[in-house]
């Protein structure tokens, strides 16, 4: 008996799209975030210390571990004033 | 931003020469935090005190300077002594949102390495008496894969 494949072109169909949509979806927050997971519930703690980030190095994702910052840096809290 | 290489003094008629600030972003941070809170103890209990009397900038430069040195003192330590297990850690912490128990894996050689090479303990304040601390349960219940 032949397999009635054309049956299956549907299914096909189904997970070639919800595939490349959620891949395309992944790969663009991804990028997003330096190709690191994004970061999920944000406390404003948080929020703070990604904005700190952000102005060491340049990306809110950005890390380093030299306690050395770059030339003329100071602490973000003295930015208000 | 000033180009110069010397730290800008931030806080005016500060009488000790300009401070440079803590450079380590989030993630280095939060995985040293144990080990500063364990060798800063007395730094930073003296700078929170004085902050709890008067939050003006100007009154705690002394006790912030020496919290600021303690920090970078550690961070350079660890980056010398144990720089492939704190990258490990630190990168594993940014990759799970910062979340202590996703990296369980990478932490156990880390305090391994920090505890014989320079002596640095991970004491969690408050754990509960008589229980395991979470950090040295060997099989935890709450682990990257959700039950």
């Amino acid at each position: 008996m032949p397999v009635p494949w054309e049956s299956l072109v549907p299914f096909g169909l189904l997970i070639a799209m919800f595939g490349v949509a959620g891949t395309g979806l992944r790969t663009s927050r991804m990028w997003q975030n330096d190709w690191k997971q994004p970061r999920y519930s944000i406390d404003k703690w948080d929020d703070m210390m990604m904005n700190r980030d952000n102005k060491l190095t340049g990306s809110p994702r950005g890390q380093t571990s030299d306690p050395t910052p770059p030339p003329g840096w100071n602490n973000i809290y003295y930015d208000r004033k | 931003m000033a180009e110069s290489s010397a730290p800008v003094p931030v806080v005016a008629n500060d009488p000790l020469p300009p401070l440079q600030e803590l450079g380590a972003t989030s993630a280095p941070l939060k995985s040293a935090a144990y080990f500063i809170g364990d060798q800063c103890k007395e730094f930073n209990e003296d700078f929170m005190l004085c902050k709890n009397e008067n939050r003006d900038p100007a009154h705690c430069l002394a006790e912030g300077r020496k919290v600021t040195r303690c920090a970078a003192d550690v961070l350079n330590k660890l980056r010398a002594a144990c720089v492939q297990e704190f990258e490990a850690h630190w990168n594993c912490l940014e990759w799970n949102n910062q979340y202590y128990y996703a990296c369980r894996k990478e932490e156990r050689p880390l305090n391994a390495c920090a505890f014989t090479k320079l002596g640095y303990k991970k004491e969690i304040p408050g754990s509960p008496e008589g229980k395991t601390p979470i950090h040295l349960i060997e099989r935890p219940y709450f682990k990257r894969q959700q039950k």
